[in-house]
């Protein structure tokens, strides 16, 4: 009975549509299915070949693919904690690193099987346990476990992606879209469904400068240039790129309807162009107090970012950002 | 993190329909500010018990003395726990907080520990610092003279060292590894067994160097009283905590619900309850030296309804309690109320179900085992209610409020600033 309604709903002309059947249909469901397909092609491509260096450009592409839906934590990615197992970091204890080791060490074929991959520690799994895998130390490894290993987080992460997108379009998009509805339990109101859209924006874009940026800045005193996401394969700046490209989409699509957000709109492009013209892939430049401005002025334009959708965004919606998962130290 | 606050104007719930049975706002608060007065008031006076039974450890080392250190810290957690649910509503409370509850520790900064196990830390320089073994310290390029364990040294200088949380020098927990130690059973059965002869004076002494592992012992549990005492002071008439709350009392309710939603959501059901599952690992457990981890969530959770229900049960039976805002709520929402409170009682039954299983022979961190599936019923269905509440509490944040609009530039610098 829900499945019509949301058809419905899709099949509208994009420009009548507002605020959340926008973002659904604009940004969450081609999000979650680019990212669907490109952890699927990695899945292929590693059965084909599992060497370390063959599967980097799929690799990459799932990762690019997976920041255009990173910052939604609400939903099917939440579920089996999903989110955590596709992309755990910050990982300080190196808790992955300890879990592959012991996997790589131990070689336990009964491991590899997609039941048994499931239940290995979400730190080991996803994106970062891959990434060990190709891009660090265990890359050098060509022993017939760590190619399996490689193929079994492969089909594991296309497996996690695949239910994520499912849910989305199997029922969860339909619970967001019937926020208010009468039987829905889970958005009491329209204005719940709002909020928890523009929850996922505000807290990507707090991740993005607090976390994503700030671990690596660090204090001046004391700058942590390998604390930086995604170090091994230098996508550091590409990761905070990619991930202010789909929040500016997802705000614009917010916004779609309500009102103009002209404010938001610039905050963002600053921060792009800031990030563009960054030429610092790895922030490694927290070290010295040149290369330092230039990540802090990214970080501020970031929050003005954050500032300016809070204000705007959320007058418009007639919301603010709810708890989220980040709250807490 | 940041915490993003909810806005709120309560003023305006005043306004309701319902204006007759609501209680004042400032009532609500004084409540709040009581309870608060009285929990950290226990939590002080159980941490002058442990004090007293280190003493009595330190003087006389046996396996009797430790196990009633032990008993005393537990007893002190009980309260102690029960104020989480000020932290995160009140700055005073939170950049404290840090002194007396840090976790998790990379213990290694204060006492030996096992090399195999996941005490090192490739990210923390000083995560095998080992003060009680080293008079003489290097923390980056300075050199430290440790040579008296004073809790200046350990609240001054390592706590925090090179801005890095994990060390953690200070608080329950310093003390909690220096009463128990490491737990070495991973997610088996087990806790830390440190002998009573680690603080053998002289002959027989265990793990070397006892009589400094005794000095830090005492120096750990004196900041932790002292630090209880600060903090009860801030909650009395006069104090910081309670002029800051009752200043402005539209941010003092939204104070309230801030402290119940982030406890509940991203620390409890988060950070400190399904990440250790998702992780499966032994380390990302509370109270891990003791095992004591399913007593800490249980009170955690009691403490976020003794807050909604204005009422909290002391140590010595008595009960403090007044107008709530619970009250408040159900004035200009009864059914919003009705569910909030149901699912607060929902929360402490499955933390409580968590709780007996511990008791029961089930540790914490043996139900974050993989392949623990009747752990991870526990854990999720903790979870799964810690999180229903989260939406109630947020439910009860728009009952309450109004057109929530956002100012933004006060978030950034000033974290208690309320959106309106």
């Amino acid at each position: 009975m829900r499945l019509p309604a949301l058809a419905a709903l899709l099949a509208l002309a994009s420009p009548a549509m507002a605020d959340v059947p926008e973002v659904i249909s604009k940004h969450v469901l081609p999000g979650y299915a680019a990212f669907s397909k490109a952890s699927a092609d990695l899945a292929a491509a590693a059965q084909t070949d599992c060497a370390a260096e063959g599967l980097r450009d799929e690799w990459n592409a799932t990762f690019d693919a997976w920041l255009g839906v990173s910052h939604l934590r609400m939903g099917p990615v939440e579920e089996q904690g999903r989110a955590l197992a596709i992309a755990y970091w910050p990982d300080p204890k190196n808790i992955g690193g300890r879990q592959l080791d012991a996997m790589l060490t131990k070689a336990d074929p009964a491991l590899l099987t997609s039941e048994a991959m499931a239940q290995v520690s979400v730190a080991a799994r996803g994106l970062f346990g891959l990434e060990r895998l190709i891009y660090g130390d265990s890359a050098q490894i060509s022993d017939a476990y760590a190619c399996d290993l490689r193929k079994a987080l492969a089909q594991d992460l296309a497996a996690m992606a695949a239910t994520t997108e499912a849910g989305w379009t199997g029922g969860y998009a339909d619970l967001v879209l019937s926020a208010g509805a009468e039987g829905n339990a889970t958005f009491l109101t329209a204005s719940e469904g709002r909020q928890a859209l523009f929850t996922q924006l505000i807290t990507g874009l707090e991740f993005d400068a607090d976390t994503r940026i700030g671990r690596p800045l660090g204090t001046f005193d004391k700058p942590r240039p390998e604390r930086a996401e995604a170090l091994a394969s230098g996508r550091s700046l590409r990761n905070v790129t990619l991930s202010l490209t789909a929040l500016r989409a997802m705000a614009e699509a917010l916004a779609q309807g309500l009102g103009e957000i002209p404010q938001t709109e610039a905050a963002f492009d600053r921060a792009l162009d800031l990030a563009g013209k960054l030429d610092d892939p790895t922030f490694a430049g927290v070290s010295d107090p040149s290369g330092r401005l230039k990540v802090e002025i990214l970080q501020q334009a970031i929050q003005a970012a954050r500032t300016a959708a809070e204000a705007e965004i959320g007058t418009l919606l007639g919301v603010s950002a709810g708890f989220n998962s980040a709250d807490g130290d | 993190m940041k915490k993003t606050l909810l806005a709120l104007a309560a003023s305006t719930a005043l306004t309701g329909p319902a204006f007759a049975e609501a209680p004042s706002t400032e009532a609500v608060l004084d409540t709040y500010a009581d309870l608060a007065q009285a929990g950290y008031a226990d939590s002080l006076a159980t941490a002058q018990a442990l004090q007293g039974a280190v003493d009595a450890l330190i003087a006389a080392p046996s396996e009797d003395t430790l196990q009633a250190a032990r008993a005393a810290w537990i007893a002190a957690r009980v309260p102690y726990q029960q104020t989480e649910a000020f932290r995160f509503g009140n700055a005073i409370v939170d950049d404290w907080e840090g002194r007396v509850n840090a976790w998790p520790l990379d213990e290694g900064l204060i006492d030996y520990v096992d090399m195999s196990s996941a005490a090192v830390n490739e990210e923390n320089e000083l995560a095998l610092l080992n003060v009680v073994a080293n008079p003489k310290i290097t923390i980056g390029a300075t050199e430290i003279d440790a040579t008296e364990i004073t809790p200046e040294l350990l609240g001054g200088v390592l706590h925090e060292a090179e801005g890095i949380e994990a060390n953690v020098a200070t608080g329950y927990h310093a003390v909690e590894f220096l009463l128990w130690g490491q737990d070495l059973n991973g997610t088996e059965a087990g806790a830390g067994a440190r002998p009573f002869t680690d603080y053998l004076a002289g002959e027989g002494c265990t793990g070397g160097n006892c009589d400094r592992r005794a000095a830090y012992l005492k120096a750990a549990t004196d900041l932790l009283v002292a630090d209880l005492a600060e903090m009860a002071a801030n909650w009395e008439a006069d104090g910081g905590a309670r002029t800051a709350l009752m200043a402005d009392p539209a941010a003092g309710v939204s104070a309230i619900l801030t402290g119940m939603g982030s406890l509940s959501y991203g620390e409890l059901a988060g950070e400190r309850i399904k990440l250790g599952l998702m992780l499966h690992d032994p380390e990302e457990e509370h109270d891990c030296f003791s095992d004591m981890t399913h007593l800490s969530h249980y009170y955690d959770g009691l403490g976020i309804r003794n807050v909604y229900l204005g009422s909290y049960t002391r140590v010595d039976g008595s009960v403090v309690s007044g107008p709530s805002l619970s009250d408040l709520v159900k004035a200009a929402d009864p059914a919003v109320d009705e569910k909030l409170r149901a699912d607060l009682d929902g929360s402490v039954a499955a933390l409580g179900e968590m709780k007996a299983a511990a008791e029961g022979g089930m540790a914490f961190d043996q139900m974050l085992g993989m392949g623990n599936e009747a752990g991870a019923a526990i854990i999720n269905k903790a979870v799964d209610a810690l999180i229903a509440q989260t939406r109630s509490i947020e439910r009860a944040v728009a009952a309450l409020g109004t057109e929530a609009t956002v100012e933004g530039s006060d978030s950034l610098d000033n974290p208690n600033a309320v959106f309106q």
